[in-house]
């Protein structure tokens, strides 16, 4: 039985919306034809794949299914499709590789946000929630356009307050994203802000202000998956899954402690123990983590473990996350600086970590990277997975 | 290689036009049946997989979030797989990756539909299955696309209507010994041949019907299978196929015969070592939401040659007390058509290998079954072969 699965091919598009007026088609076969050509190997090579995608945001039921063209995986294994962000990709993937190792598995996810046209958000977040106790709650909003914002200010308040975290602390992971994201040619989002421009952008939803959450955009990205003796064959410079997990609470967030990411710091417990990770706030050299919204990267590092539980806030201010810092944190830029195709980012967030630790990040390559902790999330469900990567 | 499989547990409820149960009580019921099913507590359960069909039946954007909590699913990987009809065995599939690739020991994977919550008909949401800008203004939906569908296929291979409708009396009279069943009755060939035409030459009574419904399969890991239960059913082969969505860009353009489902046949045999699967498979149960799939997935599932699935009712081979009986339980005709629930294929297989099936077991010795999963754009097929050692 092969021991381990490794990222042989990495694709992604640009992030950005409407990008140069591809259609997700396009954009799914722009990114996989990236990811086959960086893995050397044509698209009959490919025996399997995992897309996923989420039928309300593409406006589409069965959404994956004009994915097959794009991907090369037309009459072959490839049908399978996950109702999850793209993360849950490399899970599938990678158990799809360990059940059978002469395979080359390609994972694959795209969004186009800008089919939805400006507005239609407000009417998809509120379709996430629960039909009978929940929705009806939520689309009693005096502004309805703010359902996602409302759902994610609960949370930052109740984590807010039992930390005390500041409106500070949160506003420096905007600035510090979209600084990183200037770096990033890939990024849709990258500007130099300061403090100051952050705390005086608009409140969506407080306490959460119009630069403190990720607007959506484009973007398609690919992974191409293999076992360690066909990485041999593929690739000189092979990253490696050394642990994954994910979890899921209940759809109910009445019946959910916001304060805490129970859901990550399960998955990220069993993910560290296979990739045999005890103190992880040493052994990992960076993070690309689902900063949906600037206090969600506070929280999940806790999750994590790359901090200590309540800490994110002193994390953010002792400049550890930054480019230079002890322990990066969303060098790309992350969802809010890199861009956040819903339900692809994560997926995006393993194809950044991975370009790290093969030293291809370019100018925001952090230097001598060899472990990195990804984690995506299922947003607005309190559901996600983690994944950690090794060079060696 | 990879670890072997057993499937330990099966859990049913009555499927239903109407249920009054929200997709957390159906899930719940049918996640507790297949512990007691399996005896096993619902603290041995490593990680959940749903599945269900598409999001707009219940119009609620990833359905079985709410559920999680059902399923017992709370702070354990839960994963979904949607590939419309073809849900049914590919979320088999995805369970049975979990637990053959190592990570986990017991994995429960629930399908559920709720399709009564559709108005005014759930056939409204199909067609948003198509294409925004090439197919969905045509108005396509299933039944149209059927039509067009099986009129090949009677043409390609000489097919008749009379056959067609032999394969609904057949399924919704095995359907009547089938407690869950939502439609079991004693139907004649006169009253499927005069029932109306929804889209020539599929009638009314060639078609399954509307459904609500959930249905859960418990896999493990061979240790704690060998632990819980005497005779382990193993998943034997899995495979799954699917082409292009676009008609035209199908690998044979032509509608009649469906290589994807030959193809993950192939697989799954292959990987069972099935040479000839007429002669080795003792039960099937076949994805039949109209009468020509039954028929059109026998031949590519090996059941019969290519084209011969109407001689095979003709002769009865197909029957409860035939040769080879395909949908002892009723299909999706007889028990109901709750589109990822279909996954009951799999527990009636399991049923039927274990000998468990009641009024609706074959008279044969079944050690080894096939079951069937058919969806997506009409390009989708997923297939696993269970059986004994």
């Amino acid at each position: 039985m092969t021991k381990r699965v490794a990222i042989v091919g990495i694709g992604q598009t640009k992030c950005g919306y409407n990008i140069d007026g591809f259609n997700h088609k396009e954009l799914l076969y722009l990114a996989t034809k990236q990811a086959l050509n960086d893995a050397g190997i044509q698209r009959e090579q490919i025996t399997s794949a995992f897309t996923t995608s989420l039928d309300f945001t593409e406006g589409r039921s069965l959404s994956n299914q004009y994915s097959l063209d794009s991907i090369g995986g037309v009459m072959k294994p490839c049908d399978l499709r996950l109702g999850e962000d793209g993360i849950y990709g490399v899970f599938a993937g990678y158990m799809e590789v360990m059940q059978r190792p002469a395979q080359i598995v390609v994972v694959a996810s795209v969004q186009k946000a800008s089919d939805r046209g400006p507005g239609a958000d407000a009417t998809l977040m509120l379709s996430t929630q629960e039909t009978n106790y929940v929705r009806p709650v939520l689309a009693n909003l005096p502004a309805p356009a703010a359902v996602e914002y409302c759902l994610a200010a609960m949370e930052a308040r109740r984590y807010m307050h039992c930390y005390s975290i500041t409106e500070a602390q949160i506003a420096k992971v905007a600035v510090k994203n979209y600084n990183n994201a200037t770096r990033n040619p890939m990024a849709q989002n990258g500007k130099k802000i300061t403090l100051d421009d952050v705390l005086s952008s608009e409140i969506v939803s407080w306490p959460l202000r119009s630069l403190m959450v990720a607007q959506p955009g484009d973007g398609a990205c690919t992974l191409v998956l293999a076992s360690e003796e066909m990485a041999a064959e593929l690739t000189d410079n092979p990253v490696w899954i050394m642990g994954i997990g994910w979890c899921s609470e209940t759809g109910y967030i009445a019946t959910s402690e916001l304060a805490k990411a129970k859901f990550i710091s399960t998955a990220a417990r069993r993910a560290y123990a296979m990739a045999g990770i005890k103190h992880p706030a040493s052994e990992i050299d960076l993070a690309e983590v689902y900063d949906n919204c600037t206090f969600n990267e506070l929280q999940y590092c806790e999750a994590l473990g790359l901090c200590g539980e309540g800490e994110g806030g002193r994390f953010i201010d002792s400049g550890a996350s930054e480019i230079g810092g002890s322990l990066p944190v969303n060098p790309s830029g992350g969802l809010l600086g890199h861009g956040n195709p819903l339900g692809t980012a994560g997926l995006m967030r393993v194809a950044q970590a991975a370009l790290q630790l093969r030293g291809e990040a370019g100018d925001y390559q952090i230097p001598n990277a060899e472990v990195a902790v990804v984690q995506g999330c299922q947003w607005p469900y309190r559901a996600g997975g983690v994944v950690v990567l090794s060079k060696w | 290689m990879a670890r072997r499989v057993a499937i330990v547990g099966v859990g049913m409820d009555k499927f239903a036009r109407q249920k009054d149960e929200s997709v957390d009580e159906m899930v719940y019921k049918v996640a507790k049946n297949a512990l007691d099913n399996a005896g096993l507590p619902r603290e041995a359960i490593d990680a959940v997989v749903f599945g269900c069909a598409v999001d707009a039946f219940t119009a609620t954007s990833a359905a079985e979030k709410v559920a999680i909590g059902g399923a017992g699913g709370w702070l354990r990987p839960t994963m979904r797989n949607c590939t419309s009809g073809s849900t049914a065995i590919s979320t088999a599939i995805l369970g049975y990756l979990h637990v053959a690739s190592g990570l986990y020991d017991v994995v429960m994977c629930i399908c559920f539909e709720k399709m009564s919550d559709c108005r005014p008909h759930p056939q409204h949401v199909f067609n948003t299955v198509y294409d925004e800008m090439w197919v969905r203004p045509i108005g396509l939906n299933v039944p149209i696309q059927c039509g067009l569908e099986a009129r090949r296929y009677l043409y390609r291979y000489g097919i008749t209507e009379l056959q067609m409708a032999k394969v609904s009396v057949k399924n919704h009279g095995n359907a009547v010994d089938n407690p869950y069943a939502q439609l079991g009755r004693k139907l004649t060939v006169e009253d499927v041949m005069k029932s109306p035409y929804i889209s020539w030459p599929v009638k009314v009574l060639d078609t399954s019907p509307t459904t609500d419904g959930a249905r859960a399969v418990i896999f493990a890991s061979e240790d704690v299978a060998r632990e819980i239960t005497d005779g382990p059913v193993w998943v034997k082969g899995v495979g799954r196929c699917g082409d292009s969505c676009w008609f035209m860009g199908r690998r044979n353009y032509d509608l009649g015969r469906i290589d994807y489902a030959y193809e993950a046949a192939r697989q799954a045999y292959e990987m069972a070592n099935i040479k000839d699967p007429s002669e080795e498979i003792d039960a099937a149960e076949v994805y039949d939401p109209f009468t020509y799939k039954e028929m059109q997935h026998c031949e590519a599932l090996g059941l019969c040659p290519e084209g011969g699935a109407g001689r095979m009712i003709d002769e009865g081979i197909f029957l409860r007390e035939g040769k080879l009986p395909v949908n002892p339980s009723g299909g999706l005709l007889g028990e109901g058509n709750p589109i990822g629930a279909g996954m009951s294929r799999l527990c009636w297989a399991y049923l039927q290998v274990k000998g468990q099936a009641g009024a609706c077991q074959v008279a044969k010795d079944v050690k080894t079954a096939v079951c069937n999963g058919w969806g997506g754009m009409y390009q989708y097929n997923a297939v696993m072969v269970i059986g004994r050692d």
